[in-house]
């Protein structure tokens, strides 16, 4: 009994301000988190919205698909459709990550509807050399994935930049952050539509 | 009369200790981590700056009302309970208020828990004095710090864009140094802008 | 063999491409102070890489089976601290009792471990690239612990020959230290992109 008095003499103050604080932050996270979370979908929204313009909304799709990013893991991809005014599906997003030059790249690819073409992509965050792999950010690069046809996509060095096909022509400089995205964005396209054409979700490509 | 006026002027003489005598970066070397880290533009040191000052009069006060009813050997850790508490809380309001700036300063907000400077305050001012004087000590520590930071950042962000806070200031002939917005940019110009401080002051090896 | 080879890269890029001095300023403090001397130098480096083997892994432990997807998240930060400080406390008690020699080596380097910025950093950034398995945790935090070591070594050897330049009045000590440490960034990035 003494060695429990003993202990609470010793640490009755940590007790206490554990109990306070722990209060404390409680109550700060129940006024705040309906706010934190809105923000995480607006800057999704804010995102896709530029890529599929007509978009009104966007709908988290219930079945997960999974796929392996690359050899060894597999991952469930979150699926949203975007849906326009009159609640029809007018195109397909989702996030995609893969190593860059220095660290990891994330993305958020946009697809059409029917999962034929790329409607682009936007660069969530990533830490590549700044005037060099920065550049994947700025039109030069993404405007040729507008519209590429949503499969496997090949990087090449030389090419024309304003003829949209399954060519990208990488940046000058920064061949490595180029060669990333574009097997990023191949990797999960491919693999995504074939899940869900598996899953019957979209049209096969034979119809 | 005269007492308080003393008082007075020992404020005023903590407050200016924390702004350049006892600059918590460039003197007291203090806080390293977050300085190389986040000084890349001034938008960010800005905001790490404020949450530094917000977790440092927050704690201050709570450890120097405490200060009488501590344990010594449960001292560091109180003051870990509380620094964290505060910076967990800053970090909600972060991401709650400015979600952006809480990307780009990422994991460097919960690292002011173990920024040298707020523990050090902490031991050395607050859990020693009344109430005011650890407040003051801790705007003036706060105030020092965000200073510093900014005077870094604007540096760096100055040199790699050519730009501060989107406005223009560098002659349109000016090639940005992409150098300064990268680790290197970073120490070097902490170790230049430390080499100036030391022959401003006179210090002597 | 795909886990031996996502574990291997998952360790060079900790020691080498994502190194936590060079690229993510971590643990500048005991960098700056301890790196004087090669002896001294070493005995941090392994000092740290003890702690933050151990620290990352109880704090990914603790993160994935009781803290993540329940309320209890927003106290990750507390959390972690917490038990970084008791690990260390523990550690500290355990090496003097048993290992006395060891303790003698690196033991007044130990309460100053709580607060580096390299072990809190380095379990927040295990959240944050959500590393899956326990295995990928250990090597990450043993391959941080290294990364930091061989840092602080190498600017130890430089700094014991920049004893014997000729350093100008008002750059000796931290200055100097810093541009250093910056040149030696430079030299780091270049093994960016070395792992596909």
């Amino acid at each position: 009994m003494s060695k429990i008095k003993y202990f609470v003499q010793q640490s009755w103050l940590l007790i206490v301000a554990s109990f306070c604080f722990g209060l404390l932050i409680a109550v700060t996270n129940a006024a705040l988190s309906p706010t934190i979370k809105q923000n995480e979908i607006n800057k999704r929204n804010r995102l896709v919205k530029a890529l599929l313009p007509e978009a009104k909304d966007f709908i988290l799709y219930e079945e997960q698909i999974e796929i392996q990013p690359f050899r060894g893991k597999t991952e469930n991809v979150e699926i949203y459709r975007a849906v326009s005014e009159a609640n029809e599906c007018i195109g397909w997003s989702f996030e995609a990550v893969g190593s860059g030059f220095a660290d990891k790249i994330k993305l958020v690819i946009a697809l059409d509807k029917n999962f034929e073409k790329i409607a682009g992509f936007d660069v969530l965050s990533s830490n590549e050399t700044p005037g060099f792999g920065d550049q994947i950010k700025y039109d030069y690069f993404r405007g040729q994935f507008k519209g590429a046809p949503a499969g496997e996509l090949k990087l090449v060095t030389v090419g024309e930049p304003g003829e949209i096909d399954s060519q990208i022509v990488a940046i000058s400089g920064a061949t490595i952050s180029s060669e990333a995205v574009v097997e990023i964005v191949s990797n999960y396209v491919t693999q995504v539509k074939e899940q869900m054409q598996k899953k019957g979700i979209i049209g096969n490509d034979e119809q | 009369m005269t007492n308080s006026n003393a008082k007075t002027a020992r404020y005023a003489q903590t407050l200016i200790a924390g702004l350049w005598r006892e600059n918590p970066v460039f003197r007291l070397l203090l806080g390293m981590c977050p300085t190389l880290a986040v000084t890349a533009a001034v938008k960010p040191a800005l905001t790490m700056g404020c949450c530094v000052i917000f977790v440092l009069i927050c704690s201050n006060i709570i450890v120097s009302l405490m200060r009488n009813l501590l344990k010594p050997h449960l001292r560091i850790l109180m003051f870990t309970l509380t620094i964290a508490t505060f910076v967990t809380i800053a970090d909600l309001f972060l991401k709650a208020f400015v979600p952006r700036m809480s990307e780009m300063l990422g994991p460097y907000v919960p690292l002011i828990i173990v920024n040298c400077i707020i523990i050090c305050r902490a031991e050395a001012c607050a859990s020693k004095n009344a109430l005011v004087v650890s407040i003051i000590d801790a705007i003036g520590m706060g105030i020092g710090f965000t200073v510093t930071l900014c005077v870094l950042a604007a540096v760096r962000e100055l040199l790699s864009t050519g730009k501060i806070f989107e406005v223009s200031l560098m002659p349109d002939a000016f090639v940005p140094w992409a150098a300064m917005s990268m680790p290197v940019g970073a120490f070097i110009t902490l170790g230049l802008l430390l080499g100036l401080v030391n022959t401003v002051t006179g210090k002597k090896a | 063999m795909d886990t031996l080879n996502i574990l291997l890269m998952a360790f060079i890029s900790v020691v080498l491409i994502n190194n936590l001095v060079f690229t993510k300023f971590l643990g500048i403090c005991p960098y700056l102070g301890v790196s004087g001397r090669i002896d001294m130098a070493f005995g941090m480096g392994m000092a740290v890489t003890f702690v933050v083997t151990l620290s990352g892994t109880l704090t990914w432990l603790i993160d994935h089976l009781i803290l993540m997807g329940t309320p209890l998240e927003v106290t990750r930060y507390v959390c972690f601290i917490l038990v970084i400080a008791g690990a260390v406390q523990l550690v500290e008690m355990y090496v003097r009792k048993f290992f006395p020699s060891l303790y003698d080596s690196f033991g007044i380097f130990l309460p100053l471990i709580t607060t580096n910025c390299a072990i809190l950093g380095l379990c927040l950034f295990l959240n944050l690239e959500m590393v899956d398995n326990i295995l990928e945790a250990v090597i990450r935090s043993f391959g941080a612990g290294i990364g930091f070591t061989m840092a602080i070594c190498i600017m130890a050897g430089i700094r014991e020959n920049l004893d014997l330049a000729d350093v100008p009045v008002c750059l000796k000590g931290a200055p100097i230290t810093l541009i250093t440490a910056g040149l030696l960034a430079m030299a780091f990035m270049g093994f960016a992109g070395m792992i596909r």
